[in-house]
């Protein structure tokens, strides 16, 4: 893969183009109108041409497909995937990287898709829930969550699954014990845990690819 | 049920018929809804507890990029029905409602909200909503129970009616077991505890015309919800939809409607677009309920040779200034054991503080934890066996009301659990077992929970494709609801479960009550029952236009095959959906189960025991559960891997109830100090053992057809005492402040 | 959140200069702690300067000493073989921290400027001399019980919530530091600062510097090491208190010992004294609990931590024990 120019310079919002926009923008030149509403009105549009300029390019592949976007700087990850790609199989739980049903995979890693700014994701690979099954074959681990009942209200599970396929594939899966502590940032508040690591040790066990 | 040859489904471990939606994402849940030109709300709390806004500066908001509306107390369009609700003779005003956003000027809570900003994405309104700046007047606030013990009071609705279950209790004689020789006296308390499901509260609110609201939230109750926004926009209830095909949890947090619904639904009138609006992890803690903090104190007295005498029960719980909220704290201790002298006490008092609401378990999980606690701690006294010391207080009727159970096999559950948890190995003297470091302890603990039942209505119709579908305006906030209820059409219908679809949550289908308070099953059950016998009696007609053996078919002996309706008696009398279809005629029903005369006669309850081994580190104070078995009396389990599924989630939801969850207030300033899940701590997956599930699975002939008798709660009623009770068993600590965390053992 | 400007330079001096030359620019690395205060309007920063893609993140196990990079993540750390052989405390202490997700995000440098988790910081509408200095500080007279019981000052009682920085800080590490002014080594114990008078200051870094690698001296505790932390779940919790024990044993006599608490001060708590006790002494339970008493000299508690006082000397004996059977 080869990584994207580095962005030396901002290509988004700064403050002096905004000031620049401000400063020419077209009310001014609407001199009858009493001073005060001119400043309100200029005031009002100045944001909103300046909040044109305050996106950044970012090119990323999620679930295979190649995205050019543009974007503000400080949307994150989860809620670009959410909002923006209407990718909502990955959830958000806390938005603080508190409970892990934000969990994707960026370049194969399991990460927290709410604690990064999607700008930093330039050039990456984005695997999402939606991105896990081949078609209509289930991937084994979602077919071992559905056969061992690993969830209940289903809100947590994209990231489950997320993290639990990462488990696996870095190896810490050895043990019921250890899969339970490296499944620990995945929070399931209805409490499907027993059902989950049955889950996780099936596949592992089975030996399947993941 | 009369069609016992045909069960293949009820009781048959059944994946889940919304599994394939779960485990691929495709799930929607209430703000995941894409409609177009959505608009985003996200709302800003109040600073202070208490006192008057006197105004907003949202000058800096209005005028950031994207928003297109800051609305508060000061312009917020009227809500009609705000001026009109609470004016119902029926709910006197003193018991409070719900609070009415942007109403009035008066600050109830910290963290209340002072105003939704609208923009048009998420990031837009969020960072306007940091601009906006409350101002106010200040008044002293209460945020403490203990500081307010003196001015607890009997509820409203108690005061106003004697017969209401709130009002004090009182069996033989009062408070007698001050009057015995061999007795305790212990107080307990839990604080406060929050439901927090998975998914935020979150509400996509849409006018799809002036008069005509459909809002996608996160809901128990379709229905309920949209009875609540109808009357506060003054609207017929056909013109309000509300939809929850999904929901991420909730535990009970979605039992109430909250003022973030009304803000994001007057938003959408504001902007005149749909508006999204989600909570923040901070605002689950301070906007949408919680299990209210609660000081409790439990006598007993009893013979030396274990019988009971006497229990007296008091409870003080929070809750709000503005509505009166009650829960059955006492209810446990009024009929599970046998004691000629029971008195009961339920006290609130009120607080500068959000309404709690009823959290999994209700009071009941509250009141447990006292007096599962309290029989331990007599069995200690008595140097009895505390299973040896229930059985001897076991009661084989009601001694509430001196009725019989419906049903009760809470022995049977006692056994299957002591064989399980291996209960021989634990020692009458606490501090005897250890591995290593590891002081171990075995506990127990009981709960029970009433089998209630409700009306529902279920529709259901033969399609051309000669698949069976099925509305009900139930909702699932997890246990499987529609994969039961497919389970027991199958059963009911003869067709394979893949050929019938179960809809649920939306309140445009036939009614049905609030998913609470484990209901559902026994209400909704029976009506999907009802109406897959009426489906087939309605066939049975309009074949016996072509076929007269069906005729004269009794509807129970009308089966549906692949492709046929048939005689279960005689298959090859059948005729073709295809005919059928052709003939043309209403092949849709719609049926309303109700409750029967059965719960006058008999007392109706679901049972649970709780057995666990806990290890507790002898230098560092963590508690770890090493075992954990949960046993229930809940009548016929429609589906044991769902129904397990719900067990274990109790249970861990008890390992948080007991060992860390904890939301605390800073009442100088009337704040939590708990925001997130950094501060107050959920279990995670290294905190949950194994957890073993077993179920007596007997039918209760009384509830309903079915023989169903509920699981949710009693999943987590009486987990945190049996927690308690093995952690005092290994270590001699009696811990009756919740949470059990390290500085409290060491 | 406010909008911010995004840079991503590819040269460490320009990424420098970026930071230096603004007083409103910050860099970002995992970002797993500044997103999170950025979000809650803790943290404000009107440029942020992506580092990611600097050359910063390699393990070079050199004779004598690991040199870490800054952009090592967490898990890389953890799971490298010459960390786990040379300084397996280190990985410990990772392995205990946050959670796998976080951990691959989170990186060397971005773990030791981790800001507190006390709760007063985290709400802007209480008070928090370290969010605003002069506010006051909540937790003093609030709700302590996750709070400092060394070196604190009336202006702040928070702690510093890393583990790794506390095997750190036990094992001699050095920071290596570059910035306008070129660069500089500041060995890991002054690293990090008491709150004194000036709590907003978390670190010894001045304005611009950027944290480029860590040493890790080659030391003889490869074997009888044990990172104890103890918190109110089993996993995923920031420490109630933890101790990093390092130790090398001879013919069962203690040779040398390096003992460091978490969750106890505004920084990583290095136990020199109780250190200084073990060695000589033989790995007996009763010298662990003398060099834990030792340890808690000078110790104070506020109304709701009192017992760190106790569970202090208990975590260090559990951690020495564990670390001198660990054979």
């Amino acid at each position: 893969m080869s990584l994207p120019p580095d962005l030396e310079q901002p290509a988004g919002h700064d403050e002096s183009r905004r000031t620049f926009l401000k400063q020419s923008s077209l009310l001014t030149a609407l001199t009858f109108v009493p001073g005060p509403v001119v400043q309100a009105a200029t005031n009002e549009l100045d944001e909103k041409v300046a909040a044109a300029f305050e996106k950044v390019p970012l090119k990323l592949e999620v679930n295979g497909v190649k995205h050019k976007l543009s974007v503000e700087p400080r949307t994150t990850l989860l809620d670009l995937l959410r909002e923006n790609l209407n990718l909502t199989g990955t959830k958000k739980g806390c938005d603080y990287g508190q409970c892990g049903a934000c969990t994707v995979h960026v370049d194969g890693q399991r990460v927290n898709s709410c604690l990064s700014f999607a700008v930093m994701h330039e050039g990456k690979k984005i695997t999402t829930i939606e991105g896990l099954a081949e078609g209509d074959k289930l991937h084994p681990m979602q077919e071992a969550f559905v056969k061992h009942d690993g969830f209940q209200c289903g809100y947590c599970t994209p990231g489950q699954i997320m993290s639990a396929v990462a488990c696996v594939r870095e190896g810490h899966a050895g043990s019921e014990a250890e899969i339970r502590e490296y499944m620990s940032g995945n929070i399931c508040r209805c409490g499907a845990y027993s059902n989950i690591v049955a889950a996780i040790q099936e596949v592992k066990n089975g030996g399947q690819k993941v | 049920m009369k069609e016992q040859a045909q069960n293949k489904q009820i009781g048959a471990p059944m994946n889940r018929v919304d599994g394939h939606l779960k485990v691929t994402g495709a799930a929607k849940y209430s703000a995941e809804y894409e409609l177009p030109n959505m608009a985003y709300a996200v709302l800003v709390g109040s600073t202070i507890a208490k006192g008057r806004l006197t105004g907003v500066d949202a000058k800096a908001a209005e005028r950031a990029p994207g928003v297109l509306a800051v609305i508060t107390h000061f312009n917020s369009p009227k809500v009609p029905g705000f001026d009109t609700a609470g004016k119902d003779p029926s709910q006197p005003a003193t018991v409070g409602g719900p609070l009415k956003i942007f109403k009035d000027d008066k600050i109830h809570y910290s963290d209340q909200p002072i105003a939704v900003v609208v923009a048009d994405s998420w990031e837009r309104a969020r960072h306007a909503a940091r601009l906006v700046k409350g101002q106010y007047a200040p008044e002293k606030h209460k945020t403490n129970l203990e500081a307010g013990a003196s001015e607890a009071f009997l509820p409203t609705a108690a005061k106003k009616n004697p017969k209401h279950p709130m009002n004090d209790y009182q069996r033989g004689q009062a408070d007698a077991y001050k009057l015995g020789a061999i007795k305790l006296e212990s107080e307990y308390v839990i604080p406060t505890e929050v439901h927090h499901p998975m998914e935020l509260q979150a509400i996509t609110a849409h006018w799809e015309a002036a008069d005509k609201l459909t809002i996608y939230d996160k809901t128990q109750g379709t229905m309920a919800t949209r009875r609540d926004f109808a009357k506060e926009w003054n609207l017929p209830e056909e013109n309000v939809k509300v939809i929850a095909t999904f929901v991420g949890g909730a535990f009970g947090n979605a039992l109430h409607s909250w003022p973030h619904e009304s803000a994001a639904i007057i938003a959408a009138r504001v902007v005149n677009r749909p508006v999204k609006l989600m909570l923040t992890r901070e605002q689950m803690f301070t906007n949408v309920g919680y299990r209210p903090y609660t000081w409790q104190k439990l006598g007993m007295s009893a013979t030396p040779d274990g019988k009971i005498t006497a229990i007296t029960h008091e409870s003080i719980g929070q809750t709000s200034n503005y509505e009166e909220f009650t829960e059955s704290t006492l209810a446990q201790t009024r009929m599970m054991y046998q004691a000629p002298n029971v008195t009961t006490r339920y006290r609130l008092v009120s607080l500068d503080v959000c309404s709690p609401i009823w959290m999994r378990g209700p009071g009941e999980a509250t009141g447990a934890f006292a007096l599962e606690s309290a029989m331990d701690e007599m069995a200690h006294m008595l140097n009895l066996d505390p299973l040896e010391f229930r059985l001897r207080n076991y009661t084989d009727k009601d001694p509430e009301n001196g009725k019989p159970w419906s049903t009760k096999f809470l022995k049977e559950c006692y056994q299957l659990g002591a064989e399980r948890v291996g209960w021989s190995k634990r020692q009458l003297k606490p501090g005897s077992l250890r591995d290593g470091e590891w002081l171990i302890g075995y506990g127990m603990g009981v709960g029970t929970f009433g089998a209630h039942r409700g009306a529902a209505t279920v529709g259901a119709q033969l399609l051309a494709n000669g698949t069976v579908l099925l509305q009900c305006a139930t909702t699932d906030i997890g246990p499987g609801t529609g994969t039961v209820m497919t389970q027991i059409a199958a059963d009911t219908l003869g067709l394979d479960p893949k050929k019938i679809r179960f809809e649920l949550g939306n309140s445009s289908f036939p009614k049905a009550g609030t998913q609470g308070g484990s209901s559902t099953v026994n209400s909704v059950g029976p009506a999907t029952q009802e109406a897959c016998l009426a489906l087939k009696d309605k066939l049975r007609g309009l074949a016996g236009a072509s076929n007269a053996a069906f005729a004269s078919a009794k509807k129970e002996d009308v089966t549906l095959t692949d492709g046929y309706l048939a005689l279960s008696s005689n298959p090859a009398t059948r005729v073709a959906y295809a005919d059928l279809i052709k003939q043309g005629g209403d092949k849709a029903v719609m049926v309303e189960a109700r409750p029967g005369p059965e719960g006058q006669q008999y007392s109706m309850y679901s049972f649970s025991v709780h057995f666990v081994e806990v290890r507790v580190h002898e230098l560092t104070g963590e508690v770890r559960v090493s075992k954990l078995v949960s046993c229930a009396d809940a009548g016929t389990i429609v589906n044991e891997k769902t129904a397990g599924n719900q067990m274990k989630g109790g249970a861990v939801g008890g390992i948080g109830m007991a060992l860390m969850e904890a939301a605390h207030i800073d009442d100088r300033f009337g704040r939590y100090v708990t925001k997130d899940f950094a501060d107050y701590h959920v279990p995670v997956h290294a905190d949950s053992p194994a957890v073993e599930v077993a179920f007596v699975n007997q039918p209760d002939p009384h509830v309903n057809a079915l023989g169903t008798k509920g699981i949710g709660e009693i999943a987590i009623i009486g987990v945190a005492p049996a927690i308690a009770n093995a952690v005092f068993n290994a270590t001699g600590k009696r811990v009756r402040e919740l949470p059990i965390t390290p500085d409290k053992l060491i | 959140m406010n909008q911010f400007q995004y840079v991503r330079p590819s040269k460490q001096q320009a990424a420098i200069d970026a930071v230096a030359k603004d007083p409103n620019a910050t860099f970002i690395a995992g970002g797993t702690n500044l997103v999170d205060l950025m979000k809650r309007g803790i943290a404000t920063p009107q440029k942020l300067v992506d580092i990611n893609r600097l050359p910063l993140a390699r393990i070079d196990a050199d004779p004598g000493k690991l040199r870490i990079g800054a952009l090592a993540l967490n898990s890389t750390v953890a799971d490298d073989k010459q960390v786990r052989e040379r300084q397996p405390l280190l990985a410990q202490a990772l392995n205990a921290g946050a959670s796998a997700q976080l951990r691959n995000m989170a990186t060397v440098g971005g773990n030791m400027l981790q800001r507190t988790r006390c709760s007063y910081f985290y709400d802007l509408a209480m008070p928090c001399n370290k969010r605003e200095p002069g506010s006051g500080c909540g937790a003093l007279e609030g709700i302590n019980r996750m709070h400092a019981i060394f070196g604190f000052s009336d202006k702040c009682i928070a702690v510093h919530p890393s583990d790794m920085s506390v095997a750190l800080v036990a094992l001699d590490a050095t920071v290596l530091v570059s910035g306008p002014k070129g660069e500089r080594r500041i060995p890991f114990i002054d690293f990090h600062r008491l709150p004194g008078d000036t709590p907003e200051k978390d670190t010894n870094l001045e304005k611009g510097e950027l944290i480029t690698a860590v040493d890790v001296p080659d030391g003889p505790f490869t074997k009888y090491v044990h990172y104890q932390k103890v918190r109110e779940r089993a996993s995923y919790a920031f420490a109630l208190l933890s101790v990093a024990a390092a130790l090398d044993i001879e013919n069962n006599t203690i040779k040398a010992a390096r003992l460091a608490m978490g969750g106890v001060a505004h920084k990583p708590w290095r136990l020199t004294a109780a250190e200084q006790l073990l060695v000589g002494k033989p790995a007996t339970e009763d010298t662990f609990r003398q060099a834990a008493e030792v340890a808690m000299q000078g110790a104070k508690a506020f109304k709701h931590n009192a017992y760190k006082i106790k569970l202090g000397p208990n975590t260090i004996v559990q951690a020495l024990r564990t670390a001198a059977s660990a054979a």
